[in-house]
């Protein structure tokens, strides 16, 4: 990659003295990785409702983060709001879980930032342990504050409530001296946290003289980088954590603890009647509609090349400024032009009238050719923007090859035959390959706004479908299945096209 | 109408020009006049449709509930736009969609440009596994409903901040920039390492400033973006009206076929709440907010076609 050719940036770094580490150093080392895990799995477990020490009443939500438990009061008694109005229990006690939380949430913070100070010298190092232990104190505050939160909950519960208010064990009972065994987990944490922060203080030399407060460059960089990495492993590789509910008999809201796990999703793909026939239909439409869009990605390259036939700058100027719009408007937009011509009292209705005909007909609620139209919408909409890297590249051609073929009697069409087509081929194969790695996500957006009661079976595509079955029914498992399959699938194409391509251009596209 | 006769006008000047050169062909003249009215026609069919929208939303509404109006505006008014001004629920879309579309960008803009900046640094602590562990997630993606479960996980449901957070990392852009500050040449920055400067000082006082084509760049195309989003507010935010962006409100818009009126009128904080739902139908109401969702791209595309094409050809060569 181009990044070699930066090769000068390696040169003016100062190289490290290597330094002999005394054994008391390679000890604090390895301690100093289990005490960077356990503050990762701190961090993490923020985040996770299953591991959420605050949640010490049945009546919280079973999909509460700590971190949520922090930020909002309300998420935490939102079930809550009629035991604490018939006062079955005392609402100081909720209160309390809510300042310990957000007691823990800062703790975890600050002992976060002072564990990125373990990456750099003798000195940052002894300031940094010293703040893990001042927040490792204060997370310990924080949780002894929901002990005392769960021992409130636990005395003022009325007798006869105690099932909709105290958490239930192991066995399903409502328990008085049950604890979550996050709790647990985030007592074993801040022990570690506390103890290795306190071995490292003496086995962390002291600093030497005029070393001061520094860190290796390459632990800046990463240092600068981590919240970057953090944001993508939350919103990119977390959501795979999700394909679990594939395996069980979930429904919104519920808990996945004690639950079976089952392969009953996957085999209802092909077992269940109704779902093989939606399926099926919601495949053919797909394919369908990817492959009409994969047979006429030529339209753009042909729009290029006639485009370039033509000689007055000003008129292709105007041309290419006007067909790129559409690509720039949402779907939503682009169906709101569809009502304004198509519609009952849209354009072409309004035009026939005004003509003295009378026509009342709603081109938007018919079924008929309903593949053929969203094509053409597609073409309408990414035909322009799709041309311009046509055009760039028709631009870059040797204009020697035109006046040669020129001078050998070559017309307009052998010309672009001979030179123009075989010049964009490399292009077009790439773009090619590309859509049909994708030949499975057509989006849901342009489906979406065009779907209604009538065109329905017609239009109805794999992301739209998952959309609906998911989001729409409730029915999350099957759903998740069919996303999860079509997510590998896409994958594998995904790298068979990089292969072919690889193979033909002996270059790669992804 | 100003562009037929900009059509024609270019069309003479591009025969009259052709004839210059060469002698032109019957073969010729017909390939020429087929050519160019097919672009004029795809042309016109591109831009007509906002034009169409757009002179139903000035002419006088009783005149556009007849279907007298076809070509030409006629009765020309505003009155349509200063009733809109009223509604408070697409005010209140307005200001969600203006303020992520401003807070999101500027985000997005600023940390591609610090980690495309970051991803150069050969001296990283491990920058290839880094570097690959952000652009794998473009090639793959655990789908919808997982996605959906992940973001309520995080509580970022019904929450503004599920507009901006997610998209602040975005792997493409930060390719983009990566590409770009490979081309600046190292010395500048050697010479800023020389005189002690840190790499926050270099990325803010050299990397930053000399980065700006493409940051304009990668800054436009996420604004489109924030402003054309639709299904994060469908899918994350259903519950709450008040954070709806303004292309969800306007899918709720065009599908309310009957009675628009009334629903735009209730959310109106005016006393004349009656007198709007009287004056316009729902295909002026439709109309209307299009035209107010449309027309921010509309002024702003002309002056900015030439970064989105830069764009285009920076994503063709990524690498």
């Amino acid at each position: 990659m181009a990044a070699k050719s930066l090769s000068g940036t390696g040169e003016y770094v100062p190289k490290k003295r290597e330094v002999v580490k005394t054994p008391a150093e390679k000890v604090s080392d390895i301690l100093y990785w289990i005490l960077r895990s356990a503050i990762v799995i701190n961090v993490v477990a923020l985040f996770f409702p299953s591991l959420n020490p605050a949640r010490l009443s049945e009546g919280i939500n079973k999909n509460l983060s700590l971190f949520s438990c922090g930020v909002s009061y309300d998420s935490i008694v939102v079930n809550l709001k009629r035991a604490l109005k018939q006062e079955w229990v005392s609402e100081d006690a909720f209160a309390l879980i809510f300042y310990a939380s957000l007691i823990i949430i800062i703790a975890v913070i600050i002992i976060a930032a002072s564990g990125c100070l373990s990456l750099g010298s003798h000195k940052m190092k002894k300031v940094g342990l010293a703040v893990t232990l001042g927040g490792g104190v204060i997370e310990a505050v924080g949780l002894a504050a929901l002990f005392q939160a769960h021992s409130e909950i636990v005395e003022t519960t009325v007798a006869n409530k105690a099932d909709k208010i105290l958490l239930l064990n192991a066995e399903g009972v409502p328990d008085p001296d049950y604890l979550p065994p996050a709790f647990i987990l985030f007592i074993v944490l801040i022990s570690v946290i506390i103890l290795l922060s306190i071995v490292n203080l003496f086995l962390v030399p002291r600093s030497m003289m005029g070393e001061g407060f520094s860190m290796e460059p390459k632990f800046q960089l990463f240092l600068m980088m981590l919240p970057v990495i953090a944001l993508a492993f939350v919103f990119s590789y977390l959501p795979l954590y999700g394909w679990r509910y594939a395996f069980f008999d979930y429904k919104a809201g519920e808990s996945l603890a004690g639950k079976e796990p089952t392969l009953n999703y996957f085999t209802m793909l092909f077992q269940n009647a109704a779902t093989r026939r939606d399926i099926a239909n919601v495949l053919k439409n797909t394919l369908a509609m990817s492959g009409l869009g994969i047979a006429t990605s030529w339209v753009p390259m042909v729009f290029a090349i006639f485009l370039s036939e033509i000689r007055n700058s000003r008129f292709k100027r105007i041309v290419q400024t006007f067909t790129t719009i559409p690509n720039f408007i949402s779907w939503v937009l682009v169906y709101a032009i569809a009502i304004a011509i198509f519609n009952t009292d849209g354009f072409i209705n309004t035009l026939i009238n005004s003509m003295g005909g009378s026509a009342t007909e709603n081109y938007l609620m018919s079924d008929s050719h309903m593949w053929l139209k969203m094509l053409a919408w597609g073409i309408w909409k990414g035909t322009g923007w799709s041309a311009i890297i046509y055009i760039a590249a028709i631009s870059g051609i040797d204009q020697g090859l035109y006046e040669a073929a020129t001078v050998d009697g070559a017309g307009r069409f052998a010309k672009m035959w001979y030179i123009t087509i075989p010049e964009l081929i490399p292009t077009f194969c790439v773009l090619l390959l590309m859509s049909i790695a994708n030949i499975l996500s057509n989006g849901m957006e342009q489906y979406l706004v065009f779907s209604n009661a009538m065109n329905r079976e017609k239009i109805q595509v794999l992301d739209l479908y998952v959309y609906n079955l998911g989001i729409g029914s409730g029915l999350i498992p099957l759903s998740t299945v069919i996303g999860m399959v079509k997510s590998v699938i896409s994958v594998i194409l995904l790298f068979a096209a990089n292969g072919v391509s690889k193979l033909i251009r002996g270059e790669s596209i992804v | 109408m100003e562009n037929l006769t900009l059509k024609k006008k270019g069309e003479n000047a591009g025969l009259s020009d052709n004839t210059t050169h060469i002698k032109q062909t019957p073969g010729d003249i017909v390939f020429n006049v087929i050519n160019y009215l097919f672009f004029g026609v795809f042309t016109l069919s591109c831009i007509f449709p906002f034009y169409y929208i757009f002179i139903n939303t000035i002419s006088d509404n009783e005149l556009v509930k007849s279907g007298a109006i076809t070509l030409i505006p006629r009765g020309i008014t505003i009155s349509n736009y200063i009733a809109m001004f009223k509604v408070n629920d697409l005010w209140n879309s307005v200001v969600v969609t203006v303020g992520r579309t401003l807070i999101g960008t500027c985000l997005m803009v600023f940390v591609s440009g610090l980690a495309g900046y970051l991803v150069t640094k050969e001296e990283m602590w491990h920058r290839k596994f880094w570097y690959r562990f952000l652009v794998i997630t473009m090639y793959f993606n655990a789908g919808l409903i997982p996605w959906y479960l992940n973001m309520s996980m995080l509580g970022l449901t019904n929450n503004f901040m599920a507009y901006i957070i997610p998209g602040i990392v975005s792997p493409y852009n930060i390719i983009l920039v990566k590409t770009y500050v490979e081309s600046i040449p190292s010395e500048i920055e050697e010479s800023a390492f020389m005189d002690g400067a840190s790499y926050w000082t270099i990325f803010c006082k050299i990397i930053w400033p000399l980065s700006k084509p493409i940051l304009a760049t990668i800054a436009i195309f996420g604004a489109v973006g924030h402003w054309n989003s639709f299904q994060d507010s469908l899918i994350l935010n259903s519950n709450s009206p008040e954070l709806f962006t303004l292309q969800h409100r306007l899918y709720i818009y065009l599908n309310q076929s009957s009675n628009l009126g009334a629903i735009v009128a209730s959310g109106t904080s005016s006393t004349d709440s009656a007198a709007i739902a009287g004056a316009m139908n729902t295909k002026i109401i439709q109309y209307t907010i299009s035209m107010v969702t449309i027309i921010p791209i509309l002024c702003v595309y002309p002056f900015l076609m030439k970064y989105f094409e830069k764009g285009l050809m920076l994503g063709a060569v990524k690498g």
